[in-house]
C-alpha cells in the first residue's frame, strides 16, 4: 500500500462590487465587454489601483482560516502570453501573500482532520476566450475581477477528504458573505495536486489536476489519480511530473503538459502598487466581519438545542437559514416555549413546511432573511400549537394566508377565530345539537359497547366528535369534545 | 482666441527642418499667459505632450509602429490638471520608440532634428518635446524621465528639463517603460514657466497609487524667496569621477568632452559667484549605475511591453494561424530592433534561477546608490552637509548621425549621469549652461527627495544673471 498526499488550491471570487485594480463592476455574465474600462483591458499608460474591499474579504477568508495576516504584503507580476490576459501578467501575489500558515479542521462522514492552509493570496482573473469555427473571441468582463486563492499543505490522503475540504471551504466562504461559492459558474474553482509513496518514504512524483469544476470530481479526479499512479509504481515504473486535466465524460485524467513544458513565470515585484501595510482600522474592520463558522455552529446547534446532528447540518448549510432558526427560537422563547421544544417544532417546521413554501415560492434559503414569514411571526404560529391553542390544521391554514396577505399570523388566527374552543360551556353547548340530531348514534354506540364491539364503539365515537367540531368550524379541542361525547353516552 | 499674428508660418518654416511632433492640431488657441500674483498663469498657453502620454482622441504611438494608428481613450493625470489650469494640448511630439534611447532616432514614427543644427540629433527619448520647447513653438512641453529622457535632450536642444521626484507627478497615462524609475518631466523655455508647470500637474492621485503629495517637511514651491538661496551645492570632480570609473571598459564612454567639461566649469565657477558654496564630494556607487539601472530599466520593460499583443489595439498581421502566432506576428512586426533588445535582455535577467544574479543583485545597487545620495543630501526631515549636487548630464553635446554618431553601447554607458537620480527616485534639474562650438551645454543639480522647490529657486537666480541661449531664428511668442 502506498501514502498519498493531497494539496487542493482553491479559486474563489471575490464579491467585491468592483473588480480588484479598477472600478469597473465585477458581473461577468453581461453582454461581452460592456464591463471593461482601459485599466481592465490593459490599454497602454494605466495603472491598477487597488480595491481595499477586496484586500478586506481576503484578509476575511485569510483569518477564518486561521492564517496569519503579515504586518506588509504586497503584489507580483506572474507573466506569461494568453490571449485572455489583457497584460500578458497577471498581478498576484507570491512572496508575501496576505494570509501566511493557517489550517481548517474538516470534520464529518467519519473523517476529522486537520489540513494545513499554506496561503491564501489575492490576485486579478483573466477574461474568457470562445473558440467558433474559423475565430476566437474574447469577453474580458471577468479580466481584473477579485479571486483569492487558497493553497494547502498535501495534508490530505483520499479523494473523499479533498471533496469535504472542497464542501466545508465553500460553506465558510458562502458564510463569510465574500463568495456565492458557485462551482458550476465557476466562482469556486479548485485544482488539484496528489503524490504518492510508500509509506514513511515523503512525498513522491506530484502531478497536478486541473478542470475539477465540482467537488465530486475533485474526488472522483484525485481517487482514479492515486490509482494510475499505484499501478504505476506496481509496475515498477515512475510516475511523470505533469499536468493533468479530468476527463467528466470519460472519468479520467489526461495529460495536459509534462514539466519541460512549464512556463516560467518570471515573477518580480509590481512596481505600480505601493507595499500594503494593514492599520489597526482595517485589521478592526476585517474582526468585525468574522462569523461563526459553519462546523463550530454544527456543533453548538446540537450541544445546546438538541438537535440531532442531521438537523443541525440542515440548518447550518446556509447561514441565512441557521440565523433565522436561532432567531425564531428566541422568539418562542418569548412565548413561553422551552428552549429545546421551540428548537424542534422549529427545526422540525423549517425542514418540512417552510423549506416547501420557500420551494413553491421560489425563494433561495439564501434569502430567508428577506421572507415575509419573520422568525417572530412563525414563532407566533409554533407557539399556540405547542400550548393546544391552535389545531395543526388552522396553524397551516393561517401560516399560509398570512404568508399570502403579508400579515402576523397571530391576527389572521385572531380575526377569523381560529384559537380552540376550550370553554366546556361552549363545548357542551355544540355537544348538545349533536346529540340531539344523533340519537340513534348514540343508540347504535351503547348496543356496539354491549356487544363489545369495540372497533364499531370507536368509529361510531370519531363520527360524532367529527360532528362536533364541524359545527364549531374545527375550533372545539377535540380532547374536550371527546369526554364530554363518551360521558354522554355513559348516561 | 487666434493664433500669435505669423505663428503658423513660422511653427510650419521650423517644424519642417526639426520635426518635432507626431501630430499637430492647427486650431486656434489663445496666445497670451496672464500674470497672476506674479505667478506666470498657464492660461491659455499651447503645450506639446511626448507621444507615450495619453490625451484623449490624440495619438498615443509611443513612437512605435505597432502603435501608429492608436488614439488614446483617455486622458493622463497630468494632462487633465494643466488643462484644468487653462493650458491647451496643440500636439503630440516624436521620442524614441517607448522611451528607449538618447537621440530620438529610435522612433519608428519619424525623424527629429536639433534645432542648433539640425544634421544632429535632439536627444532622447524626449526629442521632440526638447526640440519643439527649443525652437519657440510650445512655451513648454510634457516628457517622460526613465533614466534621463527629459534631461539629456533639454541639455542637447538648450531648455530647461525638469525630472521630479518620484511619485510627486502621477504615472497615470504614461506608457510604462520602466515604472519604478520613471515619471512625467517638464520642458520648458524658462524656469518660471518650469516651476509653474510643475505646481499645476504634481500631487497624490488616486489612479496612480504610488504618487504622492509633497510632505510638510519638504520646501516650498514657491516663497523661500532670495533669503535662502546661499546653498550648499555638492559636486563631483572630473578627478573623483575617473577615479570611480577606473577599470571599467564603458568609462570611456562616460568621459567628458572638451566642451562639456569647459561649460561644467563655467557653471561651478558661477554658481560659486552666485554665492554659493561647492563642496566636493564621492559617489562611490556610481560606476554600478548603468548595469543595475540597464538590469531593472528591460526587466520591467519585458513586463510592461508584453501587453503589446495586436489583440485589443495596435497593428496586427492580416492573418494568423492561432492567437500564439498573432501575437508573434504583431510583435515581431511592430517592434523596432532597440525594443526588441530591451524585451529580451529584461526576459533573460528575470529568469528562474538566475534573479539573484540579476535582478536582485541590480536592486541591492539601487539601494547603495540611494545611501550614497542620501548620505550627501540627508532626507527632507534631517538633511545632509548638501543642498544639492551639481552633475553633467551628459558628456557630449548633441551628436550627429552616422560617423559622428554615438554606437548604441556608448549612449547606454553615457546614461552614468542622469540614471542615478531614477535609481535613487530623486528631482533634478536640467539647464543650459553655454554654447560651445555652437551646440548647448546642459548641466543639472540633483536635490533630496521633495525639493524641487529649493532646485527651482537655485536656477532660477542663475537664470536671471546668465539668460538661456536661444538658436538662430528663434522669436517668444509667449511671455
Amino acid at each position: 500500500m502506498y501514502q498519498s498526499f493531497i494539496g487542493l488550491e482553491v479559486h474563489i471570487h471575490l464579491v467585491s462590487k468592483t473588480k480588484v485594480f479598477c472600478g469597473c463592476r465585477a458581473a461577468f455574465g453581461d453582454e461581452p465587454n460592456t464591463n471593461v474600462c482601459p485599466v481592465c483591458m490593459g490599454y497602454p499608460g494605466v495603472l491598477p489601483s487597488l480595491n481595499i474591499e477586496s484586500m478586506r474579504m481576503g484578509c476575511i477568508v485569510a483569518k477564518s482560516l486561521n492564517c496569519r495576516i503579515p504586518e506588509k504584503t504586497w503584489f507580483e507580476r506572474k507573466q506569461y502570453f494568453y490571449p485572455d490576459m489583457p497584460k500578458n501578467y497577471q498581478i498576484s501575489q507570491f512572496t508575501s501573500p496576505l494570509g501566511q500558515e493557517g489550517y481548517l479542521d474538516i470534520e464529518g462522514k467519519g473523517i476529522k482532520k486537520r489540513v494545513r492552509i499554506k496561503e491564501c493570496h489575492l490576485e486579478e482573473d483573466a477574461g474568457k476566450m470562445i473558440h467558433t469555427g474559423t475565430v476566437s473571441l474574447l469577453d474580458y468582463n471577468r479580466a481584473g475581477v477579485s479571486l483569492l486563492e487558497i493553497v494547502t499543505e498535501p495534508d490530505m490522503e483520499t479523494g473523499e477528504e479533498a471533496e469535504l475540504f472542497i464542501q466545508q471551504l465553500r460553506r465558510m466562504v458562502r458564510y463569510l458573505g465574500v463568495c456565492d461559492g458557485n462551482m458550476e459558474e465557476g466562482s469556486l474553482r479548485a485544482d488539484a495536486n496528489v503524490s504518492i509513496n510508500l509509506p514513511s518514504r515523503g512525498l513522491g512524483r506530484k502531478v497536478e489536476i486541473k478542470n475539477l469544476n465540482s467537488s465530486r470530481f475533485v474526488r472522483l479526479g484525485l481517487n482514479y489519480e492515486i490509482r494510475r499512479q499505484g499501478t504505476l509504481l506496481d509496475a515498477g515504473k515512475t510516475v511523470t511530473q505533469e499536468t493533468r486535466l479530468w476527463n467528466q465524460n470519460r472519468d479520467q485524467t489526461e495529460q495536459m503538459r509534462t514539466k519541460e513544458n512549464a512556463h516560467d513565470y518570471r515573477y518580480f515585484p509590481e512596481p505600480d502598487l505601493p507595499v500594503f501595510t494593514p492599520d489597526a482600522a482595517f485589521l478592526k474592520s476585517v474582526d468585525d466581519a468574522l462569523v461563526e463558522l459553519p462546523v463550530p455552529r454544527m456543533q453548538r446547534f446540537e450541544r445546546e438545542y438538541a438537535l440531532t446532528g442531521e438537523q443541525a447540518d440542515l440548518l447550518c448549510d446556509e447561514k441565512a437559514l441557521a440565523d433565522y432558526f436561532e432567531e425564531a427560537v428566541g422568539e418562542a422563547e418569548k412565548c413561553s416555549m422551552t428552549k429545546q421544544d421551540g428548537a424542534a417544532r422549529i427545526a422540525n417546521w423549517l425542514l418540512t413546511d417552510i423549506k416547501h413554501i420557500l420551494a413553491r415560492e421560489g425563494i433561495e434559503i439564501s434569502a430567508i432573511g428577506s421572507f415575509t414569514l419573520t422568525p417572530r411571526r412563525l414563532a407566533s404560529v409554533v407557539a399556540p400549537v405547542a400550548q393546544g391553542q391552535v389545531s395543526m390544521k388552522n396553524a397551516k391554514q393561517a401560516l399560509e394566508t398570512a404568508i399570502l396577505e403579508d400579515r402576523d399570523p397571530q391576527t389572521v388566527i385572531k380575526e377569523r377565530g381560529w384559537e380552540q374552543l376550550t370553554d366546556p360551556a361552549k363545548i357542551a353547548e355544540a355537544v348538545q345539537s349533536v346529540h340531539a340530531a344523533e340519537a340513534e348514534t348514540f343508540a347504535q354506540i351503547r348496543t356496539a359497547i354491549a356487544g363489545g364491539n369495540r372497533k364499531r364503539q370507536q368509529t361510531l365515537t370519531a363520527y360524532l366528535v367529527g360532528k362536533v367540531l364541524a359545527l364549531t368550524g374545527g375550533r372545539a379541542n377535540p380532547k374536550i369534545v371527546g369526554t364530554q361525547i363518551e360521558a354522554l353516552i355513559k348516561q | 482666441m487666434t493664433l500669435p499674428e505669423g505663428f503658423l508660418s513660422y511653427f510650419n518654416a521650423w517644424e519642417e527642418k526639426i520635426g518635432a511632433f507626431i501630430e499637430f492640431k492647427r486650431d486656434p488657441v489663445s496666445p497670451c499667459a496672464e500674470e497672476r500674483g506674479g505667478i506666470p498663469s498657464l492660461k491659455g498657453l499651447p503645450f506639446g505632450v511626448k507621444d507615450n502620454i495619453a490625451v484623449k482622441h490624440f495619438s498615443l504611438s509611443c513612437g512605435s509602429r505597432l502603435l501608429e494608428n492608436l488614439r488614446a481613450p483617455y486622458t493622463a493625470t497630468a494632462v487633465r490638471k494643466l488643462e484644468a489650469a487653462g493650458a491647451q494640448v496643440v500636439g503630440k511630439t516624436n521620442l524614441d520608440e517607448f522611451g528607449m534611447g538618447s537621440s530620438t532616432d529610435n522612433s519608428g514614427i519619424k525623424r527629429t532634428n536639433n534645432p542648433w543644427d539640425t544634421s544632429r540629433v535632439a536627444g532622447g527619448s524626449s526629442g521632440g518635446s526638447a526640440a519643439a520647447v527649443a525652437a519657440g513653438l510650445v512655451p513648454f512641453a510634457l516628457g517622460s524621465d526613465t533614466g534621463g529622457s527629459v534631461r539629456q535632450p533639454a541639455s542637447f536642444c538648450g531648455v530647461v528639463g525638469l525630472k521630479p521626484t518620484y511619485g510627486a507627478v502621477s504615472r497615470f497615462g504614461l506608457v510604462a517603460y520602466a515604472s519604478s524609475l520613471e515619471g512625467i518631466g517638464v520642458l520648458s523655455d524658462t524656469t518660471a514657466r518650469c516651476r509653474a508647470v510643475f505646481a499645476a500637474i504634481r500631487g497624490k492621485d488616486p489612479m496612480d497609487q504610488t504618487s504622492q503629495d509633497a510632505p510638510d517637511s519638504a520646501p516650498p514651491l514657491y516663497g523661500e524667496g532670495e533669503r535662502s538661496l546661499r546653498k550648499t551645492i555638492g559636486v563631483l570632480s572630473a578627478e573623483t569621477i575617473a577615479k570611480a570609473l577606473e577599470g571599467e571598459t564603458a568609462a570611456q564612454a562616460a568621459t567628458l568632452e572638451e566642451e562639456v567639461r569647459r561649460g561644467f566649469e563655467s557653471a561651478k565657477s558661477r554658481l560659486a559667484g552666485l554665492g554659493h558654496t561647492l563642496l566636493e564630494v564621492e559617489l562611490p556607487s556610481l560606476k554600478y549605475g548603468v548595469p543595475a539601472y540597464y538590469t531593472i530599466a528591460t526587466a520591467e520593460a519585458s513586463a510592461n511591453l508584453a501587453r503589446f499583443d495586436g489583440i485589443r489595439y495596435g497593428k496586427r498581421p492580416d492573418w494568423a494561424e492561432n492567437p500564439d502566432d498573432l501575437i508573434d506576428k504583431a510583435r515581431d512586426a511592430g517592434f523596432g530592433a532597440e525594443v526588441k533588445l530591451r524585451v529580451l535582455l529584461g526576459t533573460f535577467v528575470l529568469r528562474s534561477g538566475f534573479q539573484d544574479r540579476y535582478y536582485l543583485r541590480a536592486q541591492r545597487i539601487r539601494s547603495g546608490i540611494r545611501q550614497n545620495f542620501e548620505a550627501l543630501l540627508g532626507n527632507p526631515e534631517n538633511n545632509g552637509p548638501c543642498d544639492a549636487i551639481l552633475m553633467p548630464v551628459f558628456p557630449t553635446r548633441a551628436f550627429g548621425r552616422g560617423e559622428t554618431s554615438l554606437s548604441p553601447f556608448a549612449q547606454k554607458a553615457a546614461d552614468l549621469y542622469t540614471c542615478c537620480a531614477n535609481l535613487a527616485g530623486l528631482p533634478a534639474l536640467a539647464f543650459p549652461v553655454s554654447i560651445e562650438g555652437g551646440l548647448p551645454v546642459g548641466v543639472q543639480l540633483l536635490g533630496r527627495a521633495f525639493a524641487e522647490g529649493t532646485l527651482l529657486d537655485m536656477v532660477e537666480s542663475y537664470e536671471q544673471a546668465y539668460p538661456f541661449p536661444r538658436p538662430l531664428g528663434y522669436r517668444a511668442f509667449w511671455s
